[in-house]
């Protein structure tokens, strides 16, 4: 069986009398993106990113209501657990960093005092915090090294017998990339090393830096690096494979004149990189590049001053060189196990543009990414890992999972509170440029069918209206598949720029993506029908067929290719159900999706997130579970 | 010299002297932007607690208040700043047990809402014309409301007068002891930084050398990839 055919059903929470299997907590703080994941013999139960729980983005404290939640769902209390398991060696990690502090001496007083001060504070005492935190034995503490836990966290979910293993991030302890081989024997997972190379040669880093460089916020905005090298043409890119070097043998080195990788505060770039590059851009200044332009061929009739073309230039040449550094890991990971499928994780398997390379044009006929390749996701890797090697006796497809694992939330308390509240009050605090209405109010319909409420939905979207859909567990990583998304109709170029300017107040040159039925996807998508199956959690940019662009034209970025969701009636059914039901009106069954967030929070977890964004943005209509609450116009207003 | 009177003075040492050092206003005001912020998540949380339908809508609509003022302070930020806005990411802590009454938190964002108001009139008083001063002009007046929003609140969740006088106290010397905390450990942090400063450059020459070799490999050699027991 291979890892595509795999029921990924989300799994209910179960009553705590039948919670009588091994009991595994996974745990990953202390960087970005703290989590929590309980998986009971192989399954896992719930998984769940801190950040939605305090509303920071990346948030990296001690990930306390994660763990609250988790244990929750499964009706369990900490006393229940029988192993904790940490993503991190702390000791091998404040080794690196230590090194790294004092090499740039004397210059490096800053980096080194700041790095020691949240060291010797806190880190480097994980492992005793978490027990002291979670009050339970350190004998039940486990722990890994943090590109061991993303290689497992790539090879476990994945369902192969046998893979070929990537990791490629920013830094762990001391490596940015490495390569594994995974297998199963005897009913337990075996993970060899084969290579890892070390910091400072870092492809995540030079990402980083580089988005760094043009005026983004590094560690969460790379997405705007890689939508902004579309505008461009890859110039620089023999400028940026001499900094970013060919693989020799099984590494590559990264030239070290250019960065600061060892001293941070001396900025992320050097002098030498700006003498190179030129001046990088400063936050305020603008980039007009819009996704939802027309082009002809690829050409744009908005004219753009000369630095923001060299910005995008520079950025398109980081992704080119960028996309081969990452085929030639794969196609050296290939020689070295001969394998032809392949797990990939780590931040940089976030680059949805790479990821459609190393399928299309790698040699891997099957890539499982997991639904949160990043450090958030290393909870649930390491806790099946943990789950498979103490108890033993679980087989590769017993531990697939899908990304529903989050809370569910019922809505019937928050629809109650809509006849006591006065739109009017809060006209003065909508968001900027959002235009309220005096006296307008709020409507709300419960439906009794899943296929009564998405013929509802689906009128609502043929008409044009933005629809906040909130169904369900929540999603772990950061894609919205359908059960906390924004929706409209895909071939709108007019709403999806009232939905970027209004209700996410996101920059134009940032593309939408889709979902489309697994039905439908070949009619859309230009890709051969056995990669369908692995375009279920929007990592692959994929190309659309000239034909149908028209149709899905406001989900395009514009060099034509999308970050497609093929979604099934197993994978989502309510999800699925509003698609087919769109399809009956649009003729294909296919939907805009965006994320559920406010610019700079993450994506909503309860009701009253959701209708807090629904309420100060210009939203229409919002969905929660099965039903509906949508602003209604004042009386004069109405048709 | 009352307490009010030393956060004044305070506010003039920071606003006039410390915010002339590059980056120490746009940190403030970061700062200002997160508090905003976490208001609106203790709101939501205290949201969750409350089964009163129209108490929820009250304090629904409050935190789109706070959450309109956590947007103004970032567009004044990202006005002024030439990096973007990273987010202060505090570890939130729940103010009160499950079991406490719903009532309690109110208690805590009444005296929130006070010690905001205050601190932003001194700083409004001490700035000159400029983004900054005009967003403060508006949320002072929204600060201002919430108040007396909060007290109502507190009265109409059932709570005694007496029992709102003692929690207020309560609040107000947890409040004092934190901010006496926070002084506390910005001075051991003084100190701390002091000694790790002369560290480095007792310790440095001796190991920059040794570290620089470390860095020249590019593999890992040092197998760390198994399941390690604490």
């Amino acid at each position: 069986m291979t890892a595509l055919q795999i029921s990924t059903q989300p799994p209910q929470p179960e009553p705590r009398a039948k919670l009588l299997g091994f009991k595994v907590l996974g745990v990953s703080y202390g960087y970005h993106d703290a989590s929590a994941c309980l998986v009971v013999d192989g399954k896992v139960i719930a998984a769940v990113a801190e950040e939605r729980f305090t509303r920071q983005k990346h948030d990296a404290n001690f990930p306390t209501f994660a763990i609250e939640q988790v244990l929750e769902q499964a009706g369990a209390s900490i006393e229940d657990i029988d192993v904790v398991v940490y993503h991190e060696d702390p000791h091998t990690k404040f080794s690196r960093v230590l090194t790294a502090s004092f090499a740039p001496f004397p210059s490096s007083r800053q980096e080194f005092v700041n790095s020691v001060k949240t060291w010797l504070g806190k880190k480097l005492w994980s492992l005793n915090g978490l027990a002291a935190r979670l009050r339970i034995s350190p004998k039940k503490i486990r722990y890994l090294g943090h590109h061991f836990s993303h290689a497992v966290q790539a090879f476990m979910g994945s369902g192969f017998d046998e893979a070929a293993i990537l990791v490629v991030d920013a830094v762990g302890d001391w490596s940015c990339t490495a390569m594994f081989k995974g297998r199963w024997v005897e009913g337990k997972p075996e993970i060899e090393r084969l290579v890892e190379v070390a910091f400072p040669h870092s492809i995540g880093l030079v990402y980083s830096a580089f988005t760094a460089y043009l005026g983004f916020n590094p560690n969460d905005s790379e997405c705007s690096t890689m939508a902004i090298a579309a505008f461009g043409r890859p110039k620089y890119a023999g400028k940026v494979r001499a900094i970013l070097g060919a693989l020799e043998g099984d590494h590559y080195t990264v030239d070290q004149r250019y960065f600061n990788f060892a001293n941070f505060y001396k900025g992320a770039v050097t002098e030498l990189f700006l003498q190179e590059f030129g001046p990088g851009r400063d936050a305020r200044q603008p980039l007009d590049f819009s996704s939802l332009d027309s082009a002809v061929d690829g050409v744009f009739d908005r004219v753009v001053d000369a630095d923001q073309q060299r910005w995008a230039d520079i950025a398109a040449s980081l992704q080119l060189v960028t996309e081969e550094r990452i085929l030639q890991l794969g196609q050296r990971l290939h020689e070295k196990t001969g394998l032809t499928q392949l797990c990939y994780a780590g931040g940089v398997s976030l680059n949805c543009v790479a990821n459609y390379k190393l399928l299309n044009e790698g040699p891997f006929t099957e890539i499982f990414i997991p639904p949160d390749p990043g450090d958030g996701g290393t909870s649930v890797g390491t806790s099946l890992y943990a789950s498979a090697v103490e108890h033993g006796g679980l087989e590769p497809q017993d531990l697939a999972y899908s990304p529903y694992v989050g809370v569910a939330y019922d809505e019937a308390s928050d629809l109650e509170v809509i006849a006591h509240l006065k739109p009017d009050h809060f006209l003065q605090y909508l968001k900027r440029g959002v235009i309220g209405r005096q006296g307008g109010r709020w409507e709300h319909e419960t439906y009794a069918s899943d296929e009564a409420l998405a013929d509802q939905v689906a009128e609502r979207l043929l008409a044009g209206q933005i629809v906040g859909w909130c169904q369900g567990r929540f999603e772990m990583g950061p894609r919205a598949l359908g059960n906390r998304s924004i929706l409209i109709r895909p071939d709108d170029l007019e709403l999806a720029l009232r939905l970027s300017t209004l209700v996410k107040e996101r920059a134009a040159y940032r593309p939408y993506a889709f979902s489309i039925t697994d039905k439908d996807a070949l009619e859309v998508l230009d890709i051969a029908p056995e990669q369908v199956a692995m375009q279920r959690w929007m990592q692959y940019a994929v190309p659309v067929k000239p034909a149908a662009q028209a149709k899905v034209r406001a989900a395009l970025h514009v060099d034509k290719t999308t970050r497609p969701q093929v979604c099934s009636a197993e994978d989502n059914p309510r999800y699925h159900q509003l698609l087919r039901s769109f399809g009956q009106r649009f003729g294909l069954e296919v939907v805009l999706n965006t994320s559920f967030n406010p610019s700079g929070y993450p994506i909503v977890a309860t009701p009253v997130e959701a209708m807090a964004m629904f309420a100060r943005t210009d939203m229409d209509a919002l969905v929660l579970n099965r039903s509906i609450i949508w602003k209604q116009a004042p009386i004069e207003d109405q048709p | 010299m009352s307490a009010s009177t030393v956060e004044r003075i305070k506010i003039w040492v920071a606003v006039k002297l410390g915010w002339a050092l590059p980056g120490r206003m746009l940190e403030a005001i970061r700062g200002f932007q997160a508090t905003e912020a976490d208001g609106v998540w203790h709101l939501h949380r205290s949201y969750q607690g409350l089964t009163d339908p129209r108490h929820r809508s009250i304090v629904f609509t409050h935190s789109l208040e706070e959450e309109s003022h956590a947007d103004e302070f970032a567009r004044v930020y990202k006005q002024s700043s030439e990096y973007g806005l990273s987010p202060v990411r505090y570890e939130r802590r729940t103010l009160y047990e499950r079991d406490a009454p719903a009532w309690k938190s109110f208690a805590y964002v009444h005296v929130g809402e006070v010690d905001a108001t205050d601190r932003f009139k001194a700083i409004r008083a001490n700035l000159n014309e400029g983004p900054l001063r005009a967003a403060l002009e508006t949320i002072i007046d929204d600060e201002e409301g919430h108040i007396d929003l909060t007290h109502d609140i507190l009265l109409e969740m059932g709570a005694k007068p007496r029992e709102i006088r003692r929690e207020l106290r309560r609040v107000r010397l947890a409040r004092a002891w934190e901010n006496w905390l926070r002084v506390g450990t910005r001075m051991a942090d003084w100190v701390i930084t002091l000694q790790l400063g002369l560290i480095y450059y007792l310790v440095g020459p001796f190991v920059f050398l040794l570290a620089r070799k470390k860095l020249r490999s590019v593999t890992v050699e040092y197998d760390n990839n198994h399941l390690k027991q604490m």
